[in-house]
């Protein structure tokens, strides 16, 4: 599956897609989400959203408006011990971690699908959350502004306090031993468009 | 977004320039942050990244608090009937509230509130309906509001002005609560009527007042400003959210030392413990003991504030024979019929506090379930001289305290208020933090002498609106904007009086004639059943899904231009931005039609405005008094919006006074003795209150005052669990506003709650099989029902077993269930939900028994079995509600 998708798309390049691009982009990134969000669970929205399982050999190649970006070796990880990157670019607020939780987490991969990653960004008013993540709560926060902690077994979901959304997800691919980042869940703090950094 | 399922996106449009701006104040809790309403037809070209093309003027990406806006607030609505784009965020610009652009989970999500019909808002009222063969069907506003106006004229005929019950929000804006209550209280006259947080309408928290305490003293900056911060039965993290972000937590960050008092630890209590502050954690309905043993161990160190007691607490003669108006007609007397709480002035309440058995630190802590140490702790925190300095002192209650032993919490924390010197100066105030935003403007005054239960001595008590349903007195019950069944305790019970009275009635619309229509309501009436009203934005069930004949759709925020304030008395504008639904109307324009029809005079208003014009004058006296914006907006040919408007998000506290040159000034605190008014009293129109630099007295001093426990231990007694049973509260959760009616349609607040949760200590969790995730079932045969409506005449026939020796009381039965989370930040022994989840509801396991002094609620006593049923769905996959603990630091 991995085999068909196009080489990563620099950020530079992203920012000269038209609007007509962006349109069919959120779509099948909508679709990608919705998948992963609902996989794994029982309801009649499941149903509705394995019609779109069939096309979904042609998400990969989609999803590659996000830039795929190789973050590390799944090998190298140790629980509890996040590994940090920037994704989509290098721009603002751009700043993520990759974690291994050693508990199975919403979006994971790897084995024990404990592998996970998110933008470091509290999506309240935009502090950083670096060195808050905590391994007791798999969680991320408390954000020294407004005290906002955020699940990251369950695809980032506001615990307590002030955010307006789970802290943007970054989906993540297997090649091999090889760990990818290919597409977001949210938007990052601060942007209007997550591929407009 | 079209489906309550969330999906996280990862864009979102901008405001362009040249957008319309328009400010208004978030719709949920006390703290009512500023907001800004962007606006641009959806045929226009969205702003862009840059700063020249777009309404905020800033470059994206924004910096940390800068015009960000999150996915979930931005919508889509209809204005002057055509699309436009709406983006709602907090007001950066702003310096007061929430300074700087703070907000909350709540208000960062008000733009998902607004009807939209490709999301959950799809199913908002938008036409009168009439339940007809056994449907609710939408019909005219003319057609309903004939049938409305003719059984609502024939039920107070023939069954009196009493049998016509009103039960209504008491907050929801001052255009509309005024018309409701001019409504009920003046032109029907019932003393069938209540609001919708208490069975009667009585003041919710009685010591306060009879301490001489108005409920919203305080200013923000006054929680900010003191040395020591003691927060009882709330964490104000939760739901008061910018109050602790914007005010407390970079106090406590500076040094100020915060402590918190109840069964349940939540975000805010972590951060003041981690920050040297204290968690006394109690065992529900506890805090008299526990008040009353640190206000002993500060008088018998001396700590008390000797100076403050000297100038600004009543002695003997001022509190009996100071009254001025004879103190058998003041509520306060009325209360005291039996000497149970008056005293002769502080040494007086000394010698009783040194009696009473509860105030000894080791009953206290036997009691309480909290720890003499921390006991000992925060009396030193609250009043002990550091350095020969004392530290200042505030007290901030809410409704942990409040609703659990009404009158004698409220009487002990004031008394320790006033011993510590907390009351009437900057940084040293008691007051609540409070719970909804102060929206309340009487049209009518209540008609005590018409309600017929009387507590001993002379004293009529407003009518118990549950009770004398429950007793099949209320012919016709009209609930407007409040699930009532659920909101009030022992709810099971009471929905089975709605359907009994209601669904059970031989009597149900079969006919599509109006005057047959109209004749059946009536036969319905007459037979001893009851006719149902609602009033609402949504459907809710069951009181208007099950129950009402006849359903009024609202209009609700930014549909009308509305005006209301927030707990420190800030009044602000609350504009229209966005077209009602189909014909929903604002509560003031239902009214004023009803009443018209049923041939009541003074109900010609043409617009909102109108109405608080009209209302302005009866502001005068209150804390909130808003007159004066009525004069200056007049002597400047603006109308009271318009006026107000001019202060934007920042608005103006009440009172309001106008200078002689024109401007409007306005109160930061009440009761501030280092105020000095004008030694030539009021100019013009103007008014000053007494409340502005003095107590709520004749003197203008406080009445210190005893607080038996013995008023209130045999029902804690009753509650304490039995067997296997465990303590059961409620209180709010902060992603959740009331009854969840917006955010059950918010996707994303859905997915983070999409049920009713119980919080339990791991050991409790563990003796039972217990673990997060489980669902589980709340369970009692055992909950106190009050019943009838008495004339007390012996002293104690309204205490608890007094009610259960003569037949009062009878025993309830009630299930919920709930998703159980397992967490030290419980008390062990004690259980904590969500205080009103209307398909999961706390409040049936919660007895429906009156305080005996005050007639409110006491919620937040309960107690139930507990058991797994098996495991939920959210146990083992990821989307939704999470586990993991509230109290991460």
């Amino acid at each position: 599956m991995t085999k068909s998708i196009k080489s990563p798309v620099s950020p530079t390049t992203e920012k000269e897609k038209t609007g007509d691009d962006l349109a069919s982009h959120q779509k099948c990134m909508m679709t990608r989400r919705q998948f992963l969000l609902t996989s794994g669970t029982a309801t009649a929205t499941v149903m509705l959203m394995m019609k779109f399982g069939a096309a979904e050999a042609a998400v990969p190649a989609m999803v590659t408006k996000y830039p795929r970006k190789l973050l590390g070796k799944m090998s190298k990880l140790k629980n509890d011990e996040p590994v940090l990157f920037n994704y989509p670019d290098d721009g603002d607020y751009s700043d993520s971690l990759l974690v291994k939780l050693g508990t199975e987490g919403g979006g994971g991969i790897g084995a024990n699908k404990d592998i996970v990653a998110f933008n470091q960004y509290c999506t309240h008013q935009g502090a950083s959350l670096d060195g808050t993540y905590k391994a007791a709560t798999k969680s991320l926060g408390a954000c020294p502004l407004h005290l906002s902690t955020f699940d990251l077994t369950r695809h980032g979901i506001v615990i307590s306090g002030q955010a307006y959304q789970s802290v943007p997800q970054v989906l993540l691919e297997v090649d091999g031993d090889n760990i990818y980042a290919v597409g977001m869940m949210g938007l990052i703090y601060g942007r209007n468009n997550n591929l407009k950094g | 977004m079209s489906t309550p399922y969330y999906i996280p996106e990862d864009q979102v449009p901008l405001p362009p320039k040249g957008s319309d701006v328009l400010t208004t104040a978030c719709d949920y809790c006390i703290v009512a942050c500023g907001y800004k309403v962007y606006r641009w037809p959806t045929t226009a070209k969205s702003g862009g990244p840059r700063a020249a093309e777009n309404a905020f003027g800033e470059d994206f990406p924004v910096g940390t608090m800068g015009w960000w806006v999150a996915p979930t607030q931005h919508n889509v609505v209809m204005h002057n009937n055509r699309p436009h784009h709406v983006v709602i965020v907090p007001d950066h610009d702003t310096e007061v509230v929430n300074i700087g652009g703070d907000s909350s989970i709540r208000g960062g999500t008000l733009a998902s509130k607004c009807y939209n019909p490709a999301t959950p808002t799809a199913d908002r009222l938008q036409n009168p309906m009439i339940r007809m063969y056994g449907v609710l069907m939408p019909v005219t506003w003319d057609f309903a509001l004939d049938i409305a106006a003719e059984v609502s004229k024939h039920v107070i005929k023939k069954h009196g002005a009493n049998a016509y019950s009103v039960k209504t929000f008491s907050y929801q804006y001052m255009e509309n609560t005024y018309a409701i209550t001019k409504f009920a209280l003046r032109s029907i006259n019932t003393a069938n009527f209540t609001f919708h947080d208490t069975p009667s309408d009585v003041t919710s928290t009685p010591g306060f007042r009879d301490a001489g305490f108005d409920n919203f003293s305080a200013a923000y900056e006054d929680w900010g400003s003191a040395d020591v911060l003691f927060m009882v039965g709330t964490d104000p993290y939760e739901t008061k959210s910018a109050l602790f972000t914007s005010h407390i937590k970079p106090a406590i960050e500076g040094g100020q030392i915060g402590l918190m008092m109840g069964p349940r630890a939540t975000a805010g209590t972590a951060f003041i413990e981690k920050n040297g502050g204290l968690w006394l954690d109690t065992l529900p309905g506890t805090d008299l003991p526990v008040l009353l043993a640190i206000s002993r161990i500060i008088v018998e160190n001396g700590w008390q504030d000797s100076d403050w007691i000297k100038n600004w607490v009543n002695d003997k003669w001022g509190s009996s024979s100071g009254f001025g108006q004879g103190t058998r007609n003041t509520p306060w007397q009325w209360r005291t019929t039996w000497g149970k709480f008056q005293t002769g002035g502080f040494e007086d309440w000394t010698k009783w506090l040194l009696k009473e058995d509860v105030s000894q630190l080791s009953v206290a802590s036997e009691i309480s379930g909290c720890s003499e140490a921390k006991i000992k702790k925060a009396a030193e925190m609250l009043a002990k001289p550091i350095n020969g300095k004392r530290p200042k002192t505030s007290i901030m209650i809410e409704k942990g305290l409040y609703w659990s032993n009404n009158t004698g919490n409220t009487n002990a924390i004031s008394s320790l208020g006033i011993i510590v010197g907390a009351g009437g100066r900057p940084g040293q105030m008691i007051a609540r933090a409070g719970g909804h935003q102060r929206g309340g403007q009487r049209g009518g005054g209540y008609p005590r002498n018409k309600s017929p239960e009387k507590v001993p001595g002379r004293r009529k008590r407003a009518l118990d609106t549950d009770r004398y349903l429950v007793s099949g007195n209320t012919r016709l019950a009209y609930a407007i904007g409040t699930t009532w069944i659920q909101s009030m305790c022992g709810s099971s019970g009471l929905a089975d009086a709605f359907n009994e009275l209601v669904v059970n009635n031989p009597h149900q619309i079969r006919s599509f004639d109006k005057q047959e229509i109209i004749d059946t309501l009536k036969k319905r009436a007459d037979s001893g059943g009851m006719v149902v009203f609602n009033q609402d934005i949504y459907l809710r069930d069951p009181i208007g899904a099950r129950y009402a004949d006849i359903v009024f759709p609202a209009a609700t925020w930014g549909e009308e231009t509305f005006t209301r304030a927030n707990g420190e008395r800030r009044l602000r504008v609350y504009n229209k931005f966005y077209d009602a639904p189909g014909n929903a109307k604002p509560d003031w324009w239902i009214m004023a039609q009803l009443a018209k029809r049923m041939g009541f005079e003074g109900f010609d208003w043409k617009n909102s405005n109108d109405v608080i014009e009209e209302s302005s004058r009866f502001s005068r006296g209150g804390r909130k008094a808003f007159h004066m914006v009525k004069v200056a907006a007049h002597r400047e040919g603006k109308t009271f919006h318009q006026k107000l408007n001019e202060f934007g998000t920042t608005g103006i506290q009440g009172p309001t006074m106008l200078r002689e040159d024109g401007k409007l000034v306005g109160t930061v605190r009440l009761h501030d003795t280092t105020r000095t008014l004008s030694d030539t009293g009021a100019e013009g129109i103007n008014m000053q209150n007494k409340k502005m630099t003095h107590f709520n007295t004749q003197t203008g001093k406080c009445n210190i005052q005893k607080a038996p426990w013995s008023l209130f231990s045999d029902y804690w007694e009753y509650i304490k669990p039995k067997k296997d049973e465990l303590w059961l509260t409620s209180g709010r959760i902060n992603e959740i506003w009331q009854s969840g009616f917006d955010d059950e349609r918010k996707p994303y607040i859905r997915q983070r709650w999409p049920e009713n949760f119980v919080e339990l200590h791991p050991n409790d969790a563990k003796k039972r099989g217990i673990e997060s995730g489980d669902r589980v079932m709340l369970y009692s045969d055992r909950i106190p029902y009050q019943k009838g409506t008495i004339l007390g005449i012996e002293g104690d026939d309204f205490q608890f077993s007094s009610l259960q020796k003569n037949g009062h009381i009878e025993y309830g039965k009630a299930a919920v269930t709930a998703i159980a989370i397992v967490t030290p930040a419980i008390k062990e022994t004690v259980m904590f939900m969500n205080f009103l989840d209307t398909k999961q509801p706390a409040n049936a396991l919660q007895g429906r028994v009156v305080d005996q002094i005050s007639g409110n609620y006491n919620f937040k006593m309960g107690s139930a079995n507990i058991k797994k049923i098996g495991e939920s769905q959210y146990k083992h996959t990821f989307t939704s509600m999470s586990f993991a603990p509230r109290t991460i630091t």
